[in-house]
């Protein structure tokens, strides 16, 4: 009786294209697992056209979109030249626009949208400071509000805090708190997506040491 | 049951079994391997990168009929329908390049850009409003720049030898009448517009497009600035007066209101001024801006401006100086702008917009009044098809109708003497600009104009070409008929004047290297139909004058070779003489000078948490008419001098506090002489020189930001 039922739900999960969310989990953690690693910008662009080939298929997700805007804007704050930064982002921000179209309340996205505005700030902040360093807090406030336990919006956020605290010489008061609150989410916070994103708690240790 | 499950996944095996194989290269136009391109079966995960040699394989389970999609960025696509049956499958894929506006050349002929967005811009927004000695007006900032002429009494811009007049001003393509604020006579005048209501400026200074009319010289053409991005407050207390702004944001819109008060008074009374003031100058303005989003990405920009200002002065006679006449002026002035912009159906978008100004000046020199207002209004459309990646044409048409008034009191018989006209100007362009591939572009149109006055069409070419050999370096030229009406003064003599006439003739190279820019240019402008007094009787008016400019401009600017250091250099070689108005023979015009030099420097000292900003500028001697010798304009004043500096401090992220003060060397700058009309009891006239209004100018600011977010102040908007 215990195999039948075994077998039926077999079936009938693959005939109910189960095996296609299979294969979609299956093809994204892996490529996931590739970009977290990448380090040249050869591994970097083969996971981005892997999320592409993804995103193109299954129109109704918007993780494969997500991940190309991420490889896309790391790329950009690994490169030095400023026009090879700007044309990064310009992808990466016609990937994120993709994912937004399909789930634009959320929290990750946003948090993206504001990390690309971030990185974006950094290739001139004496002539983009004022229209970026908004932007990118705006996004990351609104992120937190879609989804106040998602740690990398908060992480973000204490990230634009610091940038500005160091700039102004003023106090990492603020900063300081919403990193270590960020730390604690990134400990707490289990997701149900599988897909979801899990980067950002190195960023968050890393500055969490300007504290002490 | 076992059995079917193992038979069931079997089946699955052997279907990976028969697998397609596609394996090919994938190459550019000149056969050269495109890496990282990302080839693909359309609707499934398969697919693979091409490899540094351009290479690529992999297999796929999918069967049928199938499109292969292969991209890379800054190439068109490439699809072709493949049938997957098992049978390897070898593609030889060319990607052909698509041209990016980023990397391709572009027409630099006559213009320089400023914005924030684009890269390959040579001043930025906010260059203009940190410029030492500039004190945040445009056209000072732009005096920095090759191909003006600094006529320190004026503060006007004289581009190439042309007068202030013969540079218009356009915010978003609408255009200002009138766009400089009052000044009393021989005091510099302002730019009646803020350069941080702008994202984007640009500031030609010959050879611009057929979409820009009756402009001789120069176009300066004004971008504004976008939705804006979050609630704020702002709050400047300056030497000179206060103001206070507010801007408003929801979800699709955003509305911006200010309000400020000019008064010099209080400033005057610590420093001494040479200009015997009775009312200094004191001002009223107010403005807003309103931002809507429409659709997808239709965007509708409205703006608002009101100014009141008025000031009295007493003149003094040149020969007997105790003599003198009191000057009163009111100056009333509204501009109103709407424009709207959006993407119609594929590749075509649409703009257009409605401007109005009211500029209304009322005299009164010892009682007895002059009365003079313009009120104008344009609308325009412009059509705009990207026909490909290598062609875009742009049509559109416009009105530009303005009135004019002018009334006097007659010295002798108190009767008010009227003076006014009406003009209606339809114009059309068309302008395609083409690509044969990034190194080569050509721009070419035609302008046609119908003026109400003249009851006559003109036709007016435009053309422009960019070459680029190589990665970095171009060239370019441009080529241009232009023309613009009369002065009002002029015209409300003489409505039958004919439009004068400009020819723009420019070569140009420039280099842009990361952070570095080089540029040499040179050109030759001949002037026709100027206007001419029939025997040296302003009254009496026709067409007969005629110029020419030319000369060579060198501009050199690096933010690279110091650390936390922007500076840049410019110089202009000015050849020009023109025979017009009251000249007895051809001669160089007295807002003319040959030699030109700026140097600006910018300094970030960490540190201090501030900005350091100098400006040093040199122009020799111009031209002035002295009755006393018989060579008409041949005399020359002394040289210019200036050095400028500013100070803009950031204790708190919310607080900006600015100094800056103006010749720092305390030359006695002489722009000319004024004359007395008769000549002393040994028949010589008496004279008096045209010097600043104080040795320095003094500003101080300091600037307040309310805002949720504490991390923004008013850096970008000093």
């Amino acid at each position: 009786m215990k195999t039948t039922a075994l077998f039926f739900a077999m079936i009938l999960g693959l005939t109910a294209s189960n095996a296609g969310d299979d294969k979609f989990i299956e093809t994204m953690t892996r490529t996931i697992d590739l970009v977290y690693k990448a380090s040249t910008t050869d591994e970097f662009l083969q996971s981005i056209n892997t999320f592409d080939r993804i995103g193109n298929s299954e129109k109704n997700r918007w993780e494969p979109f997500y991940y190309a805007a991420f490889g896309y804007t790391v790329l950009a704050s690994r490169e030095a030249d400023a026009v090879k930064k700007d044309g990064y982002l310009d992808q990466a921000i016609v990937a994120i626009q993709k994912a937004s179209t399909i789930n634009p309340d959320e929290s990750e996205i946003v948090a993206m949208e504001g990390f690309i505005s971030m990185i974006r700030l950094t290739v001139d902040p004496a002539t983009r400071g004022q229209q970026f360093a908004g932007k990118a807090m705006q996004s990351f406030e609104k992120a937190v509000s879609l989804n106040p336990e998602n740690p990398r919006a908060l992480g973000l956020l204490a990230q634009m805090q610091f940038g500005t605290a160091r700039f102004f010489k003023t106090s990492t008061l603020e900063a300081c708190e919403n990193s270590r609150k960020a730390l604690e989410k990134f400990r707490t916070y289990v997701s149900v997506n599988p897909l979801a994103p899990a980067w950002g708690k190195g960023m968050v240790e890393g500055s969490l040491k300007e504290c002490q | 049951m076992k059995a079917i499950l193992i038979l069931f996944l079997c089946g699955m095996a052997t279907g990976a079994a028969a697998q397609t194989r596609i394996s090919g290269t994938v190459t550019d136009e000149k056969g050269l391997a495109i890496p990282g391109a990302n080839i693909s079966i359309q609707d499934s995960y398969d697919g693979a990168s091409s490899d540094i040699d351009g290479r690529f394989l992999f297999t796929s389970d999918e069967k049928g009929p199938h499109g292969i999609l292969v991209t890379f960025i800054g190439y068109s696509s490439f699809i072709q329908s493949l049938e997957l049956k098992g049978t390897p499958i070898v593609l030889a894929v060319v990607l052909r390049e698509e041209i990016n506006q980023l990397e391709a050349v572009t027409i630099s002929a006559g213009s320089f850009t400023a914005g924030d967005e684009k890269r390959r811009t040579i001043l930025k927004a906010v260059d203009i409003a940190t410029t030492a000695g500039a004190t945040a007006d445009i056209a000072g900032a732009l005096n920095t720049l090759p191909g003006t002429t600094k006529v320190g009494e004026s503060g006007r811009l004289f581009v190439r030898g042309g007068d202030s007049n013969e540079t218009r001003t356009f915010i978003d393509g609408m255009a200002v009448l009138d766009a400089y604020g009052p000044s009393a006579p021989n005091t510099p005048s302002r730019g009646r517009f803020l350069p941080f209501m702008f994202k984007g400026t640009s500031f030609s200074t010959g050879g611009y497009g057929a979409e820009y009319g009756q402009a001789l010289s120069s176009a300066l053409v004004l971008n504004s600035k976008d939705k804006a991005e979050m609630n704020q407050t702002d709050i400047g207390l300056l030497s000179v007066g206060t103001d206070v702004a507010h801007t408003q944001v929801w979800d699709r819109s955003s509305v911006t209101g200010k309000v400020q008060y000019t008064n010099i008074r209080p400033y005057f009374q610590l420093l001494d001024q040479r200009v015997d003031w009775n009312n200094p100058p004191l001002s009223l303005e107010g403005s807003a801006a309103y931002r809507q989003q429409v659709g997808v990405d239709g965007l509708l920009k409205v703006f608002g401006n009101f100014n009141r200002s008025n000031f009295s002065m007493f003149n003094h006679d040149i020969a007997s100086p105790a003599t003198k006449q009191l000057v009163d002026l009111t100056n009333t002035y509204a501009y109103g702008n709407s424009a709207y912009q959006q993407s119609l159906r594929e590749k075509w978008s649409v703009r257009g917009g409605l401007s109005y100004t009211y500029n209304d000046n009322a005299y009164r020199v010892d009682g007895a009044p002059f009365n003079e207002s313009e009120k104008g209004i344009h609308s325009k459309l412009v059509f705009e098809n990207s026909v490909s990646d290598k062609l875009e044409v742009r049509f559109g048409s416009e009105v530009i109708a303005r009135r004019y008034d002018a009334s006097k009191q007659d010295e002798k018989t108190l009767e008010i003497v009227k003076q006014s006209f009406n003009e209606t100007i339809t114009a059309s362009f068309v302008e395609a600009e083409a690509y044969t591939n990034k190194h080569f572009v050509a721009k070419g149109g035609a302008r046609v104009e119908y003026n109400s006055l003249l009851g006559q069409p003109s036709v007016d070419p435009r053309l422009s070409l960019a070459y680029r050999p190589r990665k970095q370096g171009q060239f370019s030229m441009a080529y241009g008929v232009f023309r613009q009406s009369a002065k009002n003064q002029y015209l409300r003599v003489n409505t039958a004047l004919l439009n004068e006439k400009a020819e723009h003739f420019i070569l140009n190279y420039q280099v842009i290297t990361n952070n570095r820019t080089f540029r040499v240019e040179t050109y030759y402008k001949r002037y026709t139909n100027l206007v001419k007094f029939v025997g040296g009787d302003p009254t009496v008016l026709i067409n007969s004058g005629n110029g020419y400019a030319k000369g060579v401009e060198l501009f050199w600017r690096d933010n690279r070779s110091l650390k936390n250091v922007d500076y840049w250099v410019s110089y202009s070689y000015l050849d020009t003489e023109r025979d017009y108005l009251n000249f007895t023979s051809p001669a160089m015009p007295s807002f003319a000078s040959t030699h030109n030099f700026s140097f600006v420097y910018k300094h970030f000292v960490t540190a201090l948490k501030s900005q350091l900003g100098f400006t040093y500028s040199y122009a020799s001697g111009r031209p002035y008419y002295n009755p006393n010798v018989t060579d008409f304009n041949s005399d020359r004043t002394p040289y210019y001098e200036d050095l400028s500096a500013n100070v803009s401090y950031l204790p708190k992220n919310w607080l900006i506090i600015y100094l800056s003060c103006t010749n720092l060397l305390g030359r006695d700058n002489i722009f000319g002489y004024n004359y007395a009309t008769t000549p002393d009891s040994n028949g010589v006239y008496a004279r008096q020189a045209i010097r600043q209004p104080a040795t320095h100018f003094l500003f101080l600011g300091v600037f307040i930001t309310i805002s949720k977010n504490k991390s923004i102040n008013q850096l970008p908007n000093l």
